[in-house]
């Protein structure tokens, strides 16, 4: 068994920002807190993926940078993949962001609990399985204009 | 052949530039979606039944696999590429007032469901997916219900799904990651000339555990399918209809590729099975308990999806078939269902009498309802006992609680069915009879067609069986798909290089090289 | 209750993930995969830069998924946030001019940032950056005006247009590959453009090309997904 080496540092980190990223996922009310801690849970598992194209003495793979020739290269694969991977999640963080504007400004909330109760108020009515007046579950602000 | 590559380039390009052309003319921006589609239609019915003896694999940008990206025909690709734009084409909105940009997220949905099935690259089977996911979130809003308060629902059921697509979609990434350090590598042929070595073992199957939760959000698995009744009950019931009938199925044959390629170890299969019949028995419990029709059938359409996935992880090329016979069903029924439920909304009290004021629809649903419920000589009943009758074959004590699962399900479905039906031909009217919605045209037109189909599938079973043994046979067959992606040329240095791996490249300083 | 369980599950995963740290060959994987591109793509591909040959060759098709992706994000994001922009655009738009040196400091950065960012993507097939991160700074650069001068707006039917016409272009270099027989996607036009010199702007066949196409659309798509969120909500909030 050799010493360690760097990459256990990158990987604790990497296990760091996913644990930390679902916990908060799982446990925050908040939804902007949730988005955040999903933007945290995002750069674990790209870090994860970045690293499993890691060398030690690795060097980018990058040909006329002119490293002294005979060096290491890291696998320019996960690069690719990771580059894809965080654009992709910029694309989902925005049209999170988005929601979470607009629900915002018709639930005046931003609390899960809140939310989801208002929501299913809003489907029962929707199908008909409860009147509009219904007191079952109350709208908190009450008002509801455009 | 190479056409093909066409049914997922061409919705993309209109999907671009649909709302830049809408500026100029609204017309032409809308006839583009349907002229694209159409054009999908012709181009994979003229290779149709080229592929039921050899499968073709097509290397995107012309690099040797496993380098660049291939795409993997064969007869369930094909299928599934033909019903993607069959259904979309269906279900497509008509409405005058769609915005530009709902019909350019349908073409986005087309483009990368046809990907998804005919893709095969790992990481490029998660990039259609997330792009799947993302048009879905879209729509989910652009297709709420009328009203302030439909919008309301869909934008919330939106986000909840929303943070339960990529939490999932985050897991499948990290188990696309673990499979890139153990194998390093992401073609699946490649991948699965690998696998027995190097993912027969726990790294590999917390990986296959990880794409499973990832991939099962849009495959309504059991414990991540919490955004199925609320998103359903925000959306319209043609969304709904494509989200559970087509959508949901195409999550199930990504698995289905990753599982028979990559993980042939049986816990993979077990784990697969527990999941499957714990969703088949939760859907179906809280389906028996709802108070409307289509709260009922989203529940209703997890217990299937659970079926669905209790049939495939059943060992070898049986249980491939039974999925296929289930899957297939389901994809059938539920959609024609969720059309005739469009129209009857409210709670299922209300809906005394419907039969005796429109006597034909009930008889449809009556129809629908006794195939999904598995009555012979209906499919539903072929398919069921496809499952009934493998499960009971196999030893393993997880099969016989599956199956003993079903059953009980089964029970369960049928008498909540059964309280539908009597409510429907219940001879007092009830209360709302007269204020309630008609349904419209093109949604009777539909689930007759699904009824049509389903009788004529019932009168030629035997054809029906060979077709689906034939496609199970291909599907299951590793080998088949390891030649058919790599020459014999290319394996023959793949098994070298296995060999010889640990040689490693170095830079040697092109620059100054031959060019 | 379900703290615990949040708790339990996440934890669960750690030591899942520690227990595969383990077993894993982190820092010394065996790169199947990367050392056969590593070989193969300063010939195949000709670019210095290797990771653009993956993103744009061998793994083509994923680059233009990624870019319906972002196009996605941005045309759902405007039926969400635009729905209302027929009412909102009736409110005032005074545009408030802000501190001198903020402003005229964004006046100075906005074509330093459009040079930098174009020469960022044109190179990005020799030299570290490409299309993404060009068009990101190209986003940056036009979107700097509207956080110095709230209430500038920008042209969004010229940000439809560029993001169609860009996202159209790169699946049209790879159709044009078609026309000649070859896959789609394929880099290399021996017919037309030449394979250039290995290391000049000039070469790599038509990844340059694709670059400024992906350029272009990451930069449109994320120059409207900020103007959009920063412009509609805002003052629907504060309205509240």
């Amino acid at each position: 068994m050799t010493m360690p080496g760097i990459e256990v540092v990158f990987y604790t980190g990497a296990i760091g920002l996913i644990v930390i990223g679902m916990a908060g996922v799982l446990m925050v009310k908040n939804v902007f807190r949730m988005l955040l801690a999903l933007v945290l849970l995002e750069a674990g598992a790209s870090l994860l993926l970045i690293l499993s194209g890691f060398r030690e003495t690795g060097v980018a793979p990058i040909l006329l940078s002119g490293h002294a020739a005979g060096q290491l290269m890291n696998d320019p694969v996960p690069q690719a993949l990771v580059l894809t991977a965080i654009v992709i999640g910029v694309g989902i963080q925005a049209l999170a962001l988005a929601l979470i504007l607009r629900i915002k400004h018709r639930y005046h909330s931003l609390d899960m609990g809140e939310i989801r109760e208002q929501m299913e108020h809003d489907i029962a009515v929707n199908s008909g399985v409860v009147s509009p007046a219904s007191a079952q579950s109350p709208e908190p602000g009450g008002h509801h204009h455009g | 052949m190479d056409n093909l590559i066409l049914v997922v380039i061409l919705p993309l390009l209109a999907a671009f530039l649909m709302p830049a052309m809408a500026r100029t003319s609204e017309v032409l921006a809308r006839v583009t979606g349907l002229m694209v589609l159409f054009i999908s239609i012709i181009i994979i019915t003229s290779v149709w039944g080229s592929v039921d003896e050899q499968a073709v694999s097509y290397a995107i940008g012309g690099f040797r696999p496993p380098m660049g990206i291939v795409f993997y025909i064969d007869q369930l690709s094909l299928l599934f590429a033909l019903l993607i734009p069959v259904m979309i084409l269906l279900f497509w909105p008509w409405n005058k007032v769609t915005h530009i940009r709902e019909y350019s997220l349908m073409m986005l949905l087309t483009a990368s469901a046809s990907g998804l099935v005919l893709s095969g690259d790992l990481f490029n089977i998660y990039v259609f997916y997330e792009l799947l996911a993302v048009a879905s979130y879209g729509l989910v809003v652009a297709q709420g219900r009328a009203g302030k308060k439909g919008e309301g629902a869909a934008l919330a059921a939106s986000l909840r799904y929303l943070i339960l697509g990529a939490v999932g979609s985050v897991m499948m990434l990290i188990g696309i990651a673990i499979i890139y350090t153990q194998a390093g590598t992401l073609n699946l042929a490649h991948l699965a000339l690998l696998a027995p070595e190097k993912l027969n073992n726990m790294a590999g199957l917390s990986a296959f555990a990880l794409i499973l939760i990832g991939v099962g959000v849009k495959a309504e698995l059991f414990p991540v399918n919490t955004w199925v009744p609320e998103v359903y009950g925000a959306v319209s019931t043609r969304l709904s209809a494509l989200m559970a009938g087509l959508l949901s199925k195409l999550a199930v044959i990504v698995i289905i590729r990753v599982l028979v390629l990559l993980f042939p170890q049986p816990e993979a299969l077990q784990l697969m099975t527990i999941l499957g019949m714990l969703g088949v028995i939760s859907g179906e419990l809280v389906a028996w308990r709802s108070r409307d029709m289509i709260r009922m059938l989203s529940f209703s359409s997890i217990g299937q999806l659970g079926l669905v996935f209790v049939a495939f992880s059943i060992p070898g090329d049986m249980g491939l078939m039974a999925g296929f016979a289930v899957a297939l069903h389901h994809l059938l029924v539920k959609p024609a269902l969720f059309m005739l439920a469009s129209g009857w909304t409210g709670p299922l009290e209300s809906l005394k009498g419907a039969a005796k004021q429109s006597p034909y629809i009930a008889a449809l649903f009556v129809l629908l309802v006794m195939s999904l419920l598995g009555v012979p000589p209906l499919p539903g009943f072929w398919a069921k006992l496809l499952i009934v009758v493998n499960l009971a074959s196999q030893a393993a004590p997880v099969y016989q609680f599956a199956l003993a699962f079903v059953l009980i399900a089964t029970v369960i479905e049928a008498a909540y069915l059964y309280r539908v039906v009597m409510i429907l031909y219940h001879p007092n009217q009830g209360q709302q009879a007269s204020v309630r919605e008609k349904h419209k045209a093109f949604e009777l037109v539909i689930a007759s067609g699904a009824a049509v189909i389903l009788i004529a599938v019932a009168l030629q079973v035997q054809s029906m069986e060979t077709k689906l043994s034939s496609m199970a046979r291909q599907t299951g067959d590793r080998q088949h798909y390891i030649n058919t992606v790599f020459s014999k040329l290319d394996l023959a240095d793949i098994y070298h290089q296995n060999k010889v791996q640990q040689t490693d490249f170095r830079s040697n300083n092109q620059l100054q090289g031959s060019k | 209750m379900r703290n615990i369980s949040s708790l339990l599950f996440s934890g669960g995963l750690a030591f899942l993930l520690l227990v595969l740290a383990t077993q894993l060959p982190f820092g010394h994987t065996s790169m199947l995969l990367g050392n056969d591109i590593l070989q193969a793509a300063p010939d195949e591909v000709g670019t210095g830069n290797i990771v653009a040959a993956v993103l744009l060759a061998y793994r083509g098709i994923d680059t233009l998924g990624e870019l319906a992706i972002l196009f996605t994000a941005a045309a759902s994001v405007g039926l969400i946030l635009g729905q209302r922009s027929n009412h909102s655009a009736k409110r005032d738009k005074t545009i408030t001019e802000s501190h001198f040196i903020t402003s005229r400091a964004s006046d100075l950065m906005m074509p330093l940032l459009i040079i930098v960012g174009f020469y960022i993507i044109f190179y990005g097939h020799l030299t570290p950056g490409g299309g993404f991160q060009g068009g990101v700074i190209l986003a940056i650069a036009f979107f700097l005006p509207v956080l110095t001068r709230p209430g500038t707006t920008i042209d969004h039917g010229m940000i439809t247009i560029i993001e169609g016409l860009a996202g159209a272009g790169f699946i049209m270099i790879g159709l044009w590959a078609m026309l000649y027989g070859k896959p789609f996607l394929q880099p290399f036009f021996d017919t037309f453009l030449g394979n250039g010199i290995f290391g000049s702007l000039w070469s790599a066949g038509t990844l340059p090309l694709l670059y400024l196409a992906v350029g272009l659309k990451v930069g449109a798509e994320l120059a409207g997904l900020l103007v959009t969120i920063s412009e509609a909500p805002a003052a629907e909030v504060e309205r509240t």
